[in-house]
């Protein structure tokens, strides 16, 4: 554990507030006309998925966490939780699901992921840039819309929507950057 | 910053000093290197030196605003005046709406209050609109107080929650952490920052007027309420403006000096000179109302959003990162 000033805070710093984990989503400076200067944080209950607003002085100085990121399968979920599995120890990690929200587009049975722990408790699931998905629902194209740039949405294997040029098709595989959702290419096996 | 956006740039200040001429403003032009500025603590200054041939070297400070000089002149029987310069502050986070070198366009115009200067603040934003500005940073103005905007916003008075005591407990209730030696003001801005200012409504220019008067700054009290004759311009929730009534007690201003220099002193990274030397020369200064606008910050609404690395030719960090 230790200290960090507010104003050293980043998105995706985890910080611990009144003994409950939470990660940084959103950080904005903001100087008011008159005052000192503050850290303006959105950040989201780790145990939860609650929202919390604060705003500290950038001189204020915050519980850092310190983590580590465990390389791990994921399992499964029960509906409320993420299971994962420690790849090197084959110990189990679970991570409640409500404050995770929309990670079930993103989690693929037997992948690897980034599990971040803090002490025994599993906090997060760091997905990498970009993630390839099957193709399992796509309408075929419209005869005739030949208009360049055309786009069309399918569904992927994890249930995820994506906006995608209309050449795509059903059974392909795409390339989607995680953070904007956007796709990216299609992968030719 | 393209050629396009550079000559837009360059029109919407002409238009500027266009609207202050017309109006029997005097433009003036004042120092940007100054031995002396007013103690201001939330502000952070570059300190330079001038090297002397002679003696001992003289530190000088970048002017944050052209304020000390204009009020000089203001005493001395200017009239009207305006003034777009170059201002400096330091240790602010560079960011699409802070650069540590800015420009500022500043005026006072005499015999009126802070109401006086919305309208023709509303009037100057008027006469400079861009096709690409967006409805929501189109005049007319929309008013609120800062009580209105508690009440609405906050949901509870702030008025009836002056004290530290309520303030610290509204934070508590609303689960925004605070320190024990936290004093009034950042009690305040703790609140003001979470629960309101990012709720205020966008769809138009907003003026928020009436701050609390136990933010000492140089804006006269409005007799009888615990609010201070003080306004700033929002446009899509970035802060345009700032605008008081001038105090002109002499006697308080002394005070002001006295209060912010003990803050400074105690908080400031870049420790400053001040004097009130000069307030002495300030027994005739006018009843009047300052206005300050974030010039980049202004023409990046009107030019469509396009944040302040749009309008400002070579942005520091863009030339020492």
């Amino acid at each position: 554990m230790g200290q960090i000033k507010a104003g050293a805070v980043a998105k995706g710093t985890f910080l611990l507030e009144k003994e409950t984990p939470f990660i940084v989503v959103e950080r904005e400076f903001v100087n008011p006309g008159k005052g000192s200067a503050f850290a303006r944080l959105k950040l989201k209950n780790l145990r939860t998925g609650a929202v919390l607003k604060v705003t500290h002085k950038t001189q204020d100085a915050l519980e850092e966490i310190d983590v580590e990121d465990v390389s791990s399968q994921y399992l499964y979920s029960d509906g409320e939780s993420y299971h994962f599995m420690n790849a090197d120890t084959f110990d189990q990690y679970e991570i409640p699901m409500a404050s995770m929200e929309e990670m079930q587009y993103f989690l693929k049975e037997g992948e690897s992921y980034k599990v971040v722990r803090w002490g025994s408790e599993s906090l997060d699931i760091k997905l990498p840039p970009k993630m390839d998905f099957l193709v399992t629902e796509a309408e075929d194209a419209v005869k005739g819309d030949t208009v360049q740039g055309a786009t069309k949405y399918v569904k992927v294997e994890t249930g995820l929507t994506v906006k995608v040029p209309i050449f795509i098709k059903e059974g392909e595989t795409i390339r989607v950057n995680v953070e904007t959702k956007e796709y990216q290419e299609r992968i030719n096996n | 910053m393209n050629i396009q956006n550079i000559k837009c740039r360059s029109l919407i200040l002409k238009e500027i000093r266009e609207f202050f001429d017309n109006r029997g403003f005097l433009e003036v032009e004042t120092p940007l290197l100054s031995p002396h500025l007013i103690p201001e603590s939330s502000i952070e200054n570059f300190k330079t030196c001038l090297v002397s041939p002679y003696g001992d070297d003289i530190p000088l400070y970048l002017t944050p605003s052209p304020e000390i000089w204009m009020k000089q002149l203001l005493a001395q029987g200017s009239g009207d005046i305006y003034q777009i310069c170059k201002s400096f502050r330091n240790s602010e986070q560079i960011s699409p709406v802070h650069n540590p070198e800015f420009t500022m366009l500043e005026w006072y115009k005499t015999g009126i209050d802070s109401r006086g200067n919305i309208k023709i603040c509303e009037e100057m934003v008027n006469s400079i609109l861009q096709k690409e500005t967006a409805p929501e940073c189109r005049p007319p103005f929309r008013e609120i107080t800062m009580e209105e905007a508690f009440q609405e916003l906050a949901g509870f008075s702030l008025e009836e929650n002056i004290e530290i005591s309520d303030l610290s407990a509204r934070l508590d209730e609303n689960g925004i952490p605070r320190n024990k030696d936290d004093s009034w003001e950042i009690l305040f801005h703790k609140l003001f920052l979470t629960l309101v200012e990012p709720e205020l409504p966008t769809d138009r220019p907003l003026v928020l007027k009436d701050y609390p008067s136990r933010l000492v700054t140089l804006a006269s009290e409005k007799p009888g309420t615990p609010w201070s004759d003080r306004w700033e311009l929002y446009m899509r929730g970035v802060e345009i403006a700032n605008c008081y009534t001038e105090e002109t007690d002499l006697t308080k201003m002394r005070d002001y000096y006295r209060l912010e220099s003990i803050e400074k002193a105690a908080l400031a990274r870049v420790p400053v000179r001040s004097s009130e030397k000069w307030l002495d020369g300030m027994t005739d200064f006018p009843a009047c109302s300052g206005t300050a606008i974030g010039v980049d910050r202004l023409l990046s609404a009107l030019m469509g959003d396009i944040g302040i690395r749009g309008v400002i030719l070579f942005p520091l960090d863009d030339i020492i990162f």
